[in-house]
């Protein structure tokens, strides 16, 4: 515990908080992360009352040990992508605050906010118009993308 | 020039006396201080740091021919009480008292005070509890600790006063230990002389003749009153008979305050330090906004939302912010950062702040600020891997020659000169930055490996179209945004242009 590093002692306070106090329709694997502070799965529900009502996703968190002033790696994994206009079908999502407006102020908890927010304010399930492209030629890591932010009206 | 002569050859005669002196004084335990009078007589004595003012007054009275009770000691800022004892004002070896005459027409110091009505009020000396120490024993630590600049004006107790004062302090946890003395300020400094963020002690001096025979009219209650000039008055005890400036001088005389090392002993009077202001310490032990702890010395950033992290958290935000190259190059303060959450109007003033970064890394912002200063100017940077030297050539030369590794490239493209256009196309010959890259800024960026395969990515740089700073892409897509403050700049990579709808549409992919 004392050997902490100040991204882990960042990471193991954020989890016990996320465990704690979670919000709404988010639960963090706990085990996992305890495992591994740098990698955590979250599993999020589809709002009610959203086009994703009943729908179940999971998201990948990937921290490095600059963590918070370097942005997490965040993306959807398992069987179930979201279809929105901001998420590929790899899981590579499109949300500035992953990359350029991140700051340490954010955490994993208004990441997640943020995109609960992102899914259900979506009025027309489909993928971005460029999904094909994207998801052939990309980087594996999200962060590498220099990112066209689309147009957050859509 | 003269100046600078008896300031050398002042600094050296301190110096040697120094080592003569030290030895001696280690085993019996001696002060060495000096003793300035108006003058400008300087006097070495040796005290036991347990005697009390009155004894240095005995001391050197019958040297500058005057009774004791004819004399005035004083030191960073203060009048010194005859019943001070001199260790506890944090003297330090090599010191330099000023001992003036008192004036026996004392109406001038109230003309001047009265003319500088816009500070406070004025802290009469009562000496007869003992006395006034100097200004750094007297100030505490909550007015320049974190969080405290905005609370400035609802502090009021009055530091002379220290004695009864129980009833002002009404800030939110008041304990027993209040009753007590408030901690004893603490600044830090940057030591030019200790390479290093060292512990600082205060002084004070006149804003316009530079006397240290200075006494202030009031406290100073925050860093503003430090750090800004004219915002304390004081009386300068220097007399027109040795300045003959002093007769033309119109204003009411002001504080300039100062710092020195308190870890080495001083080489002199010119031996400053450089104050760190934003790094405080912590009293009411606010978490850092990243890691979330709360030490004792946090650094403050410069926002109004009082935002603070750790010292180690702070070098990790440089650090990221330096390999990302996102620091800017502010025309008044250089080459700095803004608070991690991007507040408005957060820069960093004193960039001495970055030398809380290691050797190695603090060598690197250095050489960036001097890039980013090159590219202002309107010059360019040599391409050359590990040269990156800074050139300013004419605008209409296109063959540009650099003087330190003398590679000969192109202005247009940063390849090695050739005569036709400019070839766009990666093709293995064309990159001399290809492959082969060893300049930090290609590398430093992903060095964290996250596959054993990294290295045999070929890193490729191209300049940017907008400010001509080298960018590197390794996979991903065509569409570019130059990651340098202030440029920002969406281009593309294939074209090596600006950023278009096109672009999107014909090579995303
Ligand atoms: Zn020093
Ligand atoms: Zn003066
Ligand atoms: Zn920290
Ligand atoms: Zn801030
Ligand atoms: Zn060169
Ligand atoms: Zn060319
Ligand atoms: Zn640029
Ligand atoms: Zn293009």
């Amino acid at each position: 515990m004392t050997d902490m590093s100040p991204s882990e002692r960042r990471l193991q306070k954020e989890l016990m908080s996320l465990i704690k106090d979670p919000p709404p329709g988010v639960s963090v694997d706990a085990e996992q992360a305890e495992q591994n502070l740098l990698q955590w799965t979250i599993h999020m529900e589809g709002a009610l009352g959203t086009l994703y009502e009943g729908e179940q996703f999971q998201l990948q968190f990937k921290f490095s040990n600059k963590y918070p002033f370097d942005s997490p790696e965040v993306t959807f994994v398992g069987s179930n992508i979201p279809i929105h206009p901001h998420v590929y079908s790899n899981g590579h999502i499109c949300l500035s605050i992953l990359t350029d407006d991140w700051s340490p102020a954010l955490s994993v908890q208004s990441v997640c906010l943020s995109i609960v927010s992102m899914l259900s304010s979506c009025k027309d399930k489909q993928r971005p118009p460029d999904n094909t492209f994207y998801v052939k030629t990309c980087s594996k890591n999200p962060k590498k993308t220099k990112w066209w932010y689309h147009d957050d009206s859509v | 020039m003269l100046r600078f002569l008896t300031s050398f050859f002042g600094n050296l005669f301190q110096i040697m006396l120094h080592l003569l002196t030290s030895k001696k004084n280690i085993i019996q335990n001696l002060l060495s201080i000096y003793v300035k009078t108006i003058g400008g007589s300087t006097l070495c004595i040796d005290v036991d740091p347990k005697c009390k003012v009155s004894y240095i007054k005995k001391l050197v009275a019958p040297q500058l021919g005057l009774e004791p009770n004819e004399m005035k000691v004083i030191f960073a800022g203060k009048e010194l009480g005859d019943d001070i004892v001199i260790e506890e004002c944090d003297l330090g070896q090599q010191s330099i008292l000023h001992v003036v005459k008192i004036k026996r027409s004392s109406d001038q110091k109230n003309n001047i005070s009265s003319r500088g009505e816009k500070c406070f009020t004025t802290s009469t000396p009562n000496l007869k509890n003992g006395g006034l120490l100097p200004l750094c024993e007297i100030l505490d630590d909550s007015m320049f600790s974190t969080g405290s600049e905005s609370r400035t004006n609802s502090i009021s107790v009055d530091a002379s006063d220290m004695d009864n004062s129980s009833a002002d302090i009404k800030e939110t946890e008041i304990s027993e230990d209040h009753r007590q003395r408030p901690k004893k300020v603490h600044f830090f400094v940057y030591c030019p002389t200790c390479k290093d963020m060292k512990n600082g002690k205060l002084r004070v001096r006149c804003h316009f003749c530079k006397s240290g025979a200075f006494t202030v009219h009031s406290d100073p209650q925050s860093w503003t009153h430090v750090l800004e000039p004219k915002q304390i008055t004081g009386t300068c005890e220097n007399v027109p008979e040795h300045c003959e400036l002093l007769l033309q001088n119109k204003e009411p005389t002001f504080a300039e305050f100062y710092f020195k090392c308190s870890e080495h002993v001083s080489l002199g009077e010119n031996d400053q330090a450089v104050p760190l202001d934003l790094i405080r310490p912590n009293l009411k032990q606010v978490p850092c906004l990243a890691c979330l702890e709360a030490p004792e010395i946090m650094f403050t950033f410069p926002c109004q939302n009082d935002h603070i992290a750790c010292l180690y958290c702070f070098k990790q935000y440089c650090m990221s912010k330096l390999t990302e190259r996102q620091f800017w190059q502010h025309p008044e303060y250089g080459y700095t950062l803004i608070c991690p959450n991007g507040c408005a109007d957060s820069f960093i003033k004193e960039i001495h702040h970055f030398r809380l970064l290691d050797d190695v890394n603090y060598e690197r912002y250095h050489r960036f600020a001097t890039e980013e200063f090159v590219l202002q100017a309107g010059g360019i940077l040599c391409p050359q891997p590990g040269c990156g030297m800074g050139i300013l050539a004419d605008p209409d030369c296109i063959r540009i020659t650099c003087q330190s590794c003398k590679y000969v490239f192109c202005r247009n493209c940063r390849q090695g000169f050739h005569i036709g256009e400019c070839d766009t196309v990666e093709t293995p010959e064309n990159g001399l930055l290809n492959g082969n890259c060893n300049n930090e800024l290609s590398c430093d960026n992903e060095s964290k490996g996250d596959d054993a395969s990294r290295t045999t990515i070929k890193v490729i740089t191209k300049p940017c179209p907008s400010c001509k700073t080298p960018t590197e892409r390794d996979g991903g897509c065509m569409h570019m945004i130059c990651t340098r403050s202030g440029c920002k700049f969406h281009w593309c990579w294939v074209c090596q242009m600006e950023w278009t709808r096109e672009c999107m549409a014909d090579h995303w992919f």
